[in-house]
């Protein structure tokens, strides 16, 4: 999804300030991937718990499903919120308050509603709720984080007692998949109506289907959960009675509280804790699946990286493996393109093996790139690289980039901005004006390539260089419309070819979810899913 | 007859200067923010990509098509009825927002205002009276260390220390009840203090050598008055003076530098609301806190006035000779 501010506050809280940790497992090949490994699923839960504390690097702002774009009100709301449709840890999607769905026409979804669902409040989900839910992405008034996603809906109507269809301009392949996240979300009509602007604030909550229900909101402090014993689905039933999340900005604080026994876990650990944290007698670091790639944004195409050459030479130049093993906590794989691998899941073997075969490559070799750059006559000139000073990672990642591009012959300048100016970078035109290139970690929020490559079309307000190609819009354009997952993949896989032959973004490396539990508890399952699956439900005592 | 008004007229100038500092600072810090670079707008639709139309949506939802001018009589006609807006980040009221978080910098404040009070005014006292010794001597080097030390060290210090390794003291949150609270803003409360603690016994123990070196002093001492009474009488009282001008000012101050040490032990107060809302440029809380802490300094400032003469007859003499 489009989620650059929110991406970058998270950086900001993920990654502490402080000195360098190096890696935090040396392992002697080179390669980083013996350093980690990723955890489908914690052991599972012995049995029920009082309650557990869990922290969050920011104090979600709202936890109204239509603001809810950022990792703090997500991790809170999935536990609470249900969508129509439920992404899983392992990345594939499930029915969930829609027990089936239909696609009659390429523009039209029918949603037959889960029957003898209840809301937290005791009244029963019916396909009205669903309606009134959805409606108000649309609604200029609410002014929705989502809207983007219904940029194609036409209509939402209820079809029946139990049935909602949704009927397109045109056909959308990532509609339905988005039901699975944010997009989807249900909420009682009735509470919507009555709790009008204190919908989802400290003072009005939320009541919607969810294993747990919202207990109290001490703002500054803390957000409390509760169990709730209506809830629908005996598998996801909540082990833990309550779930205090505890709002604590500063990471080394996180950290210390994790030793002490204070909190109980947290998701996002801060990169140079990992080390300290894996030796830790106070509990267990665990990795799990993520969709998240770091990518240096070019910013400025009129610039002296306005040539695909010196794109392609900076992006050979930076040494990809030492960002990882000292800004990285060594944790994650050089990036081969601008998305994981696993937003792949649904495309055919043979589309995929095709597709990896065929990729363009960019190993380290700081001798060629030189070369290539001398073709394109940019010696000496100045490029500017946005940072922000807050964490380790991103000063890394920056000079690493900065000793590239004088490799290769350019001038680099860093300009290190205040966080806040930092996030207007993905706002505000103006504010990128004059800089060539900047760091984002960027994340899908549904399993297709499609939701990355749709912010590289020409005229999207993430494609922040301005990047224009017409082969590419064609093939985002018939990857949106083709649901065929054969087809689509074949149109995804030639949009990835364009975007890393022509490499608007520079992808630098993966990132997998960390994710540290405490000796009391376990049973969660590490993936990015936290964001939308109800993970808390899980969480058990350990013994 | 005369005197007393005299005494109500400068009352009366007194509260017009105070209210005229505010006004002042109201406007000071309504246009310094709307100077700043960046646009509230694009702040609240957080990096989503939001159409034109949807921006002058939320310009127009939020008044910022308006003039400036108007922007802020409509802003002060709301602050002057008690209503400081709604928080464009936490979607409550302004009020409501600070008012949450209020009870734990007060108290945060107020026990650190105890400890540089007491500890410091009382080290000083020692450090003066003691001149020359070891005990003196090892007072100033800590006092230089105190002073030196940023806060945040010494709260990562204790932290680690008596919280994590020793497990003493909660390193995170507000508590609930009241000795839970005042365990948990025990850490907080000495990183917060120990420079101000620092300034204060130096102050203390100057201002107190001053008065010592006083012809009157020695020559009370030559009398054979009691040492005790001495000092009572004639240093303290007179030293008191620039102590607690000095100590109400640092503690008024620290109202804003309360944040650091609210982060670093997971604490909600002003302070740390402070530093998100400037981060988040959500206007309306800022510009609550800052008028918050400006009226706390006027407020403070003239309780040391009105103080000064109490403790100090020679300056209640001054003022009605004039």
């Amino acid at each position: 999804m489009r989620r650059t501010a929110g991406t970058f506050l998270t950086v900001a809280a993920v990654f502490t300030t402080g000195a360098c940790s190096g890696t935090a497992h040396s392992d002697k090949g080179g390669s980083t991937s013996a350093a980690y490994q990723l955890t489908d699923r914690t052991p599972a839960a012995a049995g029920a718990l009082d309650s557990f504390s869990w922290s969050i690097y920011a104090e979600p702002t709202s936890i109204d499903y239509a603001y809810a774009f950022d990792y703090p009100p997500n991790q809170i709301l999935s536990n609470v919120c249900e969508s129509l449709l439920r992404w899983n840890p392992d990345l594939t999607t499930s029915p969930n308050l829609a027990s089936s769905y239909r696609n009659p026409t390429p523009t039209t979804w029918v949603y037959k509603i889960r029957p003898h669902v209840r809301f937290h409040d005791g009244t029963v989900l019916t396909a009205h709720d669903v309606v009134a839910s959805l409606r108000r992405h649309l609604d200029p008034a609410v002014g929705s984080a989502w809207a983007n996603s219904f940029r194609n809906v036409k209509s939402i109507d209820q079809s029946g007692a139990l049935e909602v269809t949704v009927r397109l301009k045109k056909p959308d392949s990532t509609f339905n998949q988005e039901m699975a996240a944010g997009p989807g979300t249900v909420e009682s009509a009735t509470t919507l109506a009555e709790q009008g602007k204190d919908y989802g604030s400290p003072k009005g909550g939320v009541n919607c289907t969810g294993p747990f229900s919202f207990g109290s909101w001490n703002p500054g402090q803390s957000l409390v959960l509760k169990k709730f014993d209506g809830y629908w689905n005996p598998k996801l039933e909540a082990k833990a009675g309550r779930v205090k999340f505890v709002f604590l900005s500063d990471a080394t604080t996180r950290v210390s509280a994790f030793q002490s026994g204070e909190v109980d876990g947290g998701w996002m650990v801060p990169t140079d804790s990992y080390a300290q944290l894996r030796s830790s007698q106070a509990g267990k670091l665990y990795f799990g699946r993520n969709t998240t790639v770091a990518d240096e944004v070019v910013g400025d195409l009129k610039g002296p990286l306005g040539d695909t050459r010196v794109r392609r030479a900076l992006l050979m130049a930076i040494d990809r493996e030492g960002i990882v093993k000292a800004g990285a906590g060594g944790v994650g794989e050089v990036a081969g393109s601008l998305v994981t691998d696993n937003v792949w899941n649904s495309a055919p073997a043979a589309t995929r093996k095709a597709l990896l075969e065929d990729l363009p490559r960019y190993p380290y070799d700081p001798a060629k790139a030189e070369k290539l750059a001398k073709q394109a006559g940019v010696r000496g000139q100045r490029i500017t690289i946005a940072t922000s000073p807050l964490d380790s990672q991103s000063t890394i990642t920056t000079q690493a980039v900065a000793q590239a591009a004088k490799d290769i012959g350019l001038d680099p300048k860093i300009d290190t901005l205040p966080p806040e100016k930092y996030s207007t970078l993905f706002t505000d035109p103006a504010a990128r004006k004059g800089i060539d290139l900047f760091l984002t970690f960027w994340y899908t929020s549904i399993t297709d390539p499609l939701d990355m490559y749709t912010s590289l079309e020409t005229g999207a307000s993430t494609n922040y260089g301005g990047w224009s190609n017409k082969d590419f819009d064609k093939a985002v354009e018939q990857a949106i419309g083709t649901y065929e997952p054969a087809a689509h993949a074949e149109a995804n896989a030639r949009a990835q070819r364009i975007a890393l032959r022509e490499l608007p973004w520079l992808p630098l490396h993966t990132q997998p979810v960390s994710v540290f539990l405490g000796n009391r508890i376990t049973g969660v399952r590490p993936s990015i899913a936290y964001l939308y699956y109800p993970w808390a439900a899980e969480i058990g005592a350990k013994r | 007859m005369k005197r007393t008004a005299t005494r109500a007229l400068g009352g009366l100038r007194r509260l017009a200067g105070m209210a005229t500092t505010l006004l002042v600072t109201s406007f000071l810090v309504f246009s310094s923010l709307y100077l700043a670079p960046g646009d509230p707008a694009s702040f609240l639709v957080r990096g989503r990509s939001a159409s034109p139309q949807e921006l002058a949506e939320i310009r127009r939802q939020y008044g910022f098509d308006q003039p400036f001018l108007v922007r802020y009589g409509h802003w002060l006609d709301q602050v002057l009825h008690g209503d400081f807006g709604r928080s464009y980040i936490f979607h409550q009221d302004v009020s409501s927002v600070i008012w949450s978080r209020l009870p734990a910098t007060l108290l945060l404040v107020g026990v650190s205002a105890l400890l540089i009070a007491v500890i410091g005014i009382a080290a000083g006292m020692v450090g003066a009276l003691r001149r020359g010794t070891r005990t003196d001597s090892v007072l100033m080097l800590l006092v230089t260390v105190g002073a030196a030390a940023p806060a945040f060290v010494v709260a990562v210090l204790l932290r680690s220390q008596l919280g994590v390794r020793l497990g003493w003291f909660p390193t995170i949150g507000n508590g609930t009840g009241v000795l839970d609270r005042l365990h948990h803003v025990v850490l907080p409360a000495v990183a917060l203090s120990v420079t101000f603690m620092a300034l204060v016994t130096r102050v203390t123990r100057s201002a107190m050598l001053e008065e010592l070196g006083r012809e009157h002093v020695e020559v009370s001492v030559s009398r054979g008055t009691p040492r005790w009474t001495v000092i009572r009488c004639h240093v303290l009282r007179n030293a008191l003076g620039p102590i607690v001008t000095v100590s109400a000012l640092l503690i008024s101050g620290m109202l804003v530098s309360t944040s650091i040490v609210e982060t670093a032990f997971g604490m909600s107060g002003v302070g740390s609301l402070l530093v998100q809302s400037v981060n988040q440029m959500d206007f309306q809380v800022v510009q609550a806190i800052v008028l918050l802490v400006v009226a706390a300094f006027v407020v403070v400032n003239a309780l040391v006035d009105v103080a000064h003469p109490l403790i100090d007859p020679r300056v209640a003499a001054a003022g009605s000779a004039r």
